[in-house]
């Protein structure tokens, strides 16, 4: 039994996983809706919880993929429907208000259950270093089919987000449902990576890796390459460090956490001499 | 992919970190009282790892890379079962690919196994909110469990290293006795608030009430890992007014904000505890040590706090 054996699994989430949370990290920091994946998280926690509460009350084994896909689905329509409404109203507020109502309506939810925290901390909050092959495959075969269908589609989606007075002639309504596909797309990458790596992990693979891009490149595909290049080598460098940290015994996710913020500031520096 | 691998797996051999010092068993105890019982009757010559500090809940345990590369190396892992680490250790060990460690091994010891186990549900009806299907998992804090629960642990221990049997059961003869000579102790201490009521957070200290004929069935929580809410507390404190109830016990995990709060509206006092060797001071890997200091603490405050 090698040591490397052990740490296997991790490695290959970490190397397989992240690449589409920084696609999508693009979207959401043009789109100005930091934190759109906290609030799509905690309302794919809220259909767990009532899907917990049920399953305890009848006494059967809940369907509870499909219910946190299900609450996701609401979300991501109520985040299309509300991207127009931003004259008095700024989306920052609405999801803001989702976050916080569902984080407060999963522990009403999960006061009438028995187990509590601890059945919904097993459920969403995975731990990276405590993946299993499984886990791996199947999330990693759902990304595929997810990124080819943002591959195929990538002029409309690419449009409504960097190019939005361009796709406006599509009508609001075709609008709507083109951003409805995105977020209930994303939705799913979200949810799903959380279950794998915890909530910290989401947020920092999605937004760090797009900040600094935007900050080193002005193309796209320029910003695409260098976040998958950061969230790659911050990635393996925090797993090696938590992993080998003499006597500090680092968890694993926030040390690949902090290892992007260091990315950042380096790109920053970076950006900096660049401009002079 | 190759690449990485190979960088990886280079690292990780040239890195001389993991390499655990020293023969002799490697036991692995998931909370610090079974460590503090291996400890009586390994003593030094077991390397011991313990996962769950004393100041936390043992309910939730975060994983580090440590966890993992010790259970991997472990001749032998001890949990408290009856699903106290139902929540984090499982996912543990299947990281740590050892397979004597899973289920039915030879390296997995149920410290419940052999214990009589209070509160187990006759319907398993959720709504109750019993988390813990198969009973309380809170044993140790009876002395006389405690006594069992060793010398399981050194039938074990004697099982996978004959070579140190002698020098375990020395030590287990040496712990019976030290515990017999202090539960005639601690039960004097308490003797004089036998049927006493005591208020707790969480349902940690029936064992401890049974064994000393106490009464500890009021609880801050309304139920196991529920934070407490307004109403529950209200009829807390109602009930505290109502018998005269004025012990509130709290652990370092647990929100002694929420016990002080209690304990203003009931003239209460809030009595610092803790189930884990080390979560009090001066208590580290000391079964003994810690009893004594909850011991005192319960017997002073029921003392101070009694009908005179």
């Amino acid at each position: 039994m090698s040591l490397f054996d052990l740490w296997l699994w991790p490695l290959l989430a970490i190397v397989l996983l992240p690449g589409i949370l920084v696609y999508f990290g693009l979207h959401v920091v043009e789109r100005g809706v930091i934190f759109v994946d906290l609030a799509l998280a905690q309302i794919a926690a809220l259909g767990v919880c009532v899907a917990i509460v049920i399953g305890t009350h009848q006494g059967h084994h809940p369907h509870t993929y499909l219910w946190s896909l299900a609450f996701t689905l609401i979300g991501a329509a109520i985040f299309s429907m509300t991207r127009f409404h931003h004259a008095r109203v700024p989306q920052e507020a609405v999801i803001g208000i989702i976050y916080v109502v569902s984080a407060a309506a999963a522990t009403l939810v999960l006061s009438r259950s028995a187990e509590g925290d601890e059945a919904l901390k097993s459920l969403l909050l995975g731990d990276v270093l405590l993946v299993r092959r499984s886990d791996v495959l199947w999330t990693f075969f759902l990304y595929v089919v997810i990124t080819v269908f943002h591959f195929v589609l990538r002029d409309k989606f690419l449009s409504i987000t960097f190019h939005e007075k361009r796709a406006l002639p599509m009508g609001g309504a075709r609008l709507r449902l083109w951003d409805f596909l995105f977020y209930g797309t994303f939705g799913l990458v979200v949810t799903s990576f959380v279950q794998i790596a915890g909530v910290y992990l989401v947020f920092s693979y999605l937004i760090v890796p797009a900040v600094c891009g935007a900050l080193l490149s002005a193309r796209i595909l320029g910003r695409l390459v260098i976040g998958w290049a950061i969230a790659l080598v911050a990635g393996v460098a925090g797993l090696l460090v938590s992993v080998n940290a003499e006597g500090l015994d680092l968890p694993t996710g926030p040390t690949i956490v902090c290892m992007l913020g260091l990315s950042l500031i380096l790109s920053a520096g970076l950006a900096r001499l660049k401009r002079t | 992919m190759r690449t990485s691998r190979s960088i990886l797996t280079a690292l990780l051999i040239l890195l001389p970190c993991l390499a655990e010092a020293g023969g002799g068993l490697k036991v692995v105890a998931t909370t610090p009282d079974f460590a503090a019982l291996i400890h009586a009757i390994g003593g030094d010559g077991v390397s011991l790892k313990i996962m769950a500090k004393a100041t936390e809940d043992p309910h939730f345990v975060d994983a580090r890379p440590s966890h993992i590369v010790s259970l991997n190396r472990a001749d032998l892992v001890v949990e408290s079962g009856a699903d106290l680490e139902a929540g984090w250790l499982p996912p543990l060990i299947e990281g740590s690919r050892n397979k004597e460690l899973l289920p039915g091994g030879a390296g997995r010891v149920l410290g419940s196994a052999g214990v009589r186990l209070l509160d187990v549900p006759e319907v398993l009806d959720r709504s109750r909110g019993d988390i813990h299907a198969q009973g309380n998992p809170h044993f140790l804090m009876d002395p006389l469990n405690a006594g069992i629960v060793t010398r399981r642990l050194t039938e074990h221990m004697c099982r996978l290293d004959p070579a140190s049997c002698p020098s375990f059961r020395e030590n287990l003869s040496r712990f019976e006795r030290t515990l017999d000579e202090r539960m005639l102790r601690w039960t004097a201490a308490l003797a004089p608030h036998r049927g006493a009521s005591i208020v707790t957070y969480h349902n940690t200290w029936r064992y401890f009430a049974a064994r000393f004929e106490l009464v500890a069935d009021t609880f801050l929580e309304p139920k196991p890992g529920i934070p407490p809410s307004p109403p529950h507390l209200a009829s807390v404190i109602g009930r505290m007014k109502q018998t005269g109830m004025r012990v509130i016990l709290v652990e370092p995990f647990q929100s002694r904000r929420t016990a002080e709060k209690v304990a203003r509206h009931t003239g209460a006092t809030v009595v610092d505890v803790c189930q884990f060797p080390g979560g009090l001071e001066g208590t580290e890997l000391d079964y003994f040590a810690l009893m004594d200091a909850n011991v005192s603490a319960i017997a002073r405050a029921l003392g101070g706090a009694g009908p005179r």
